[in-house]
């Protein structure tokens, strides 16, 4: 077996064995909390139905059944994507979360490529030039934004953005009415604000690692080689030290995905943006706990999927861990 | 680092003092929505509190969620990494593959749901934070121990029949301390942001005034819609100041760590 092939062996096992644990811990959270589980598990909307309607539901859902039986139905239904029934929203709890999470990945997707592009180069210029006043700027900047709520921000963006200057709607993700060209214009106009807010936390990550990394790597000998040999400083920066440097971020970057979507979650419900954050949010005021629950499992398996490629792309492009 | 220091030593005394620096009763209802005025520097909210003195009495909770939760998580974390890094084998095995699985389930959404499940109060999220928060102590506590282990006074210690347990807490641990504690300080920054979103997503005791409470009813009680700013701008400040602080002297400490290993 190659080193490759065993590494890669190591975070499948690693994986599985947290998506094992992640379905196992929502079986197990609603059963073992104290209160009637009846409720636990299908929301405290249950509580204004009709006695009837309750004790049919009981037995639907097999809740009298011993805890084994009921724990390899669920992981049956969890096979054929069923995610249990949302009594809140009368809808399957997948059909709910299918069409949220879209918009949710909408939000991401653009911010996580700039948050890295961004964190990059800003991490590069700081770290090549590490104490001097670009270095400090940029530095303290990234401090601030770290320290901040992600939420907090997006208020403040809508309270000077949209609110003072009006150069950006408030929030919701289209006004509506529109077809086609100008609908996805209306849509772009929305996201610019969320973008921007997810954008900078998540460039926080990024260039606070970009810039350790840089700094670490421009005391490696092979720089005063570089520049013995008389290259100029453009040069050792970008065809030697980056190409060293960039090899942590790409893990650093799916590690930082999972951040992103916790982010995303808040800044979303300050943007009215209707993504999975919002659906969370209304379902933590409604105690809809299947939803919960189904809104838990999709973005884990979201996010251990995006960690589980950055593996294997960090397997492919590391040197070191390619096979002899 | 200084700066940090100062900050942090406003934020405690504000905390400290709280009932000579508030001019009001952060629970005592009045008029509400008043804009900032002579009496309320900072106006009221929804039910008439004054929001200055809840500003003031919040950074009570705030601080002590941060530090609990904080003081949890690192326990669990030292423990971790010092008995992997020391014993090593089936241990580390163990615990570091246990560690490893836990740090990629995403923490927040699995808050949420636990927290969802408890009765909101105070002492939930602290446990919630301090029990899922530990992995990356774990992990820097683990490396300090694999260079402890292998120096001449542990060897020294090992050879006078010490059992493993003596030398891990009496010889291992007081060397592990500056880690532990430049750690400990930053990790109270990231549980005080936690505390604060799940507050905001309705997760919070609403039998206490937090920085992150505030926040939460400024955004649901129109607060935010009608642009009242001085709701939920003060919070957010006191917030991002007081994490702020603790992130610059968290950082300072672990440079000054970093220099005295190099030196040695």
């Amino acid at each position: 077996m190659t080193a490759r092939t065993s590494y890669l062996a190591r975070q499948i096992l690693r994986y599985s064995i947290t998506l094992f644990i992640i379905i196992t811990l929502v079986f197990l959270i609603p059963r073992m909390m104290p209160g009637d589980p009846f409720i636990s598990l299908l929301g405290e909307d249950v509580y204004y139905r009709s006695p009837e309607l309750v004790s049919a539901l009981k037995a639907e859902y097999g809740l009298d059944r011993p805890l084994p039986e009921q724990y390899i139905s669920y992981l049956y239904g969890l096979l054929k994507g069923d995610l249990g029934y949302s009594i809140h929203c009368s809808q399957p709890v997948w059909d709910v979360i299918t069409y949220k999470m879209k918009w949710t990945v909408v939000l991401l997707l653009p911010s996580a490529v700039l948050a890295a592009i961004l964190g990059i180069v800003l991490g590069s210029i700081s770290g090549w030039q590490r104490g001097q006043r670009t270095d400090t700027s940029i530095t303290t900047l990234f401090l601030f934004i770290y320290s901040m709520p992600h939420y907090w921000l997006a208020m403040f963006f809508v309270l000077i953005f949209a609110f003072y200057l009006g150069v950006f709607p408030l929030s919701g993700i289209t006004g509506g009415g529109l077809v086609g060209w100008r609908k996805l214009q209306d849509i772009l106009w929305h996201m610019a604000l969320p973008v921007t807010v997810l954008t900078l936390f998540g460039a926080t990550y990024n260039y606070f690692i970009m810039r350790g990394s840089v700094v670490q790597a421009s005391r490696e000998s092979y720089v005063l080689t570089a520049r013995a040999k008389g290259l100029s400083e453009r040069d050792v920066l970008f065809r030697h030290v980056l190409r060293n440097a960039m090899l942590p971020l790409v893990t650093v970057i799916a590690l930082d995905f999972g951040f992103m979507v916790s982010g995303a979650l808040l800044v979303e419900i300050v943007f009215s943006w209707g993504g999975m954050g919002t659906l969370v949010y209304d379902a933590v005021l409604a105690r809809d706990y299947p939803l919960l629950h189904g809104s838990f499992l999709v973005i884990a398996a979201f996010v251990l999927v995006s960690n589980f490629l950055a593996e294997v792309i960090y397997a492919v492009i590391d040197p070191r861990i390619k096979g002899r | 680092m200084l700066f940090g220091l100062l900050l942090l030593a406003v934020f405690l005394l504000l905390a400290v003092f709280a009932p000579f620096i508030a001019s009001y009763d952060p629970w005592e209802p009045g008029k509400s929505f008043l804009p900032p005025n002579k009496e309320h520097p900072l106006g009221t909210n929804d039910i008439g509190q004054d929001i200055f003195s809840e500003l003031v009495y919040s950074a009570r909770i705030s601080l002590s969620v941060g530090l609990f939760a904080s003081f949890i998580s690192v326990a669990i974390g030292t423990l971790v990494g010092l008995f992997s890094g020391y014993l090593r084998g089936m241990t580390e095995e163990t615990l570091m593959g246990l560690t490893d699985v836990i740090l990629i389930i995403p923490a927040m959404p699995l808050m949420i749901i636990l927290a969802a499940h408890t009765a909101p109060s105070i002492w939930n999220i602290i446990l919630v934070v301090g029990l899922l928060w530990w992995c990356s102590t774990a992990r820097v506590v683990r490396s300090r121990v694999l260079q402890l282990r292998e120096m001449p006074f542990v060897e020294a210690a090992r050879s006078l029949g010490a059992t493993d347990t003596y030398i891990i807490f009496r010889h291992i641990l007081p060397n592990t301390r500056q880690v532990i504690f430049a750690k400990f300080i930053l990790v109270v920054a990231g549980a005080m942001l936690t505390e604060a979103s799940l507050s905001f997503l309705g997760l919070g005791d609403p039998l206490q005034k937090s920085w992150g409470m505030m926040l939460s009813y400024a955004f649901s009680r129109g607060g935010f819609l009608n642009g009242y700013w001085w709701w939920y701008l003060p919070p957010g400040i006191c917030i991002s100041l007081a994490v702020l602080s603790f992130v610059l002297i968290g950082f300072g400490l672990e440079e000054q760590e970093r220099n005295d290993v190099n030196t040695i």
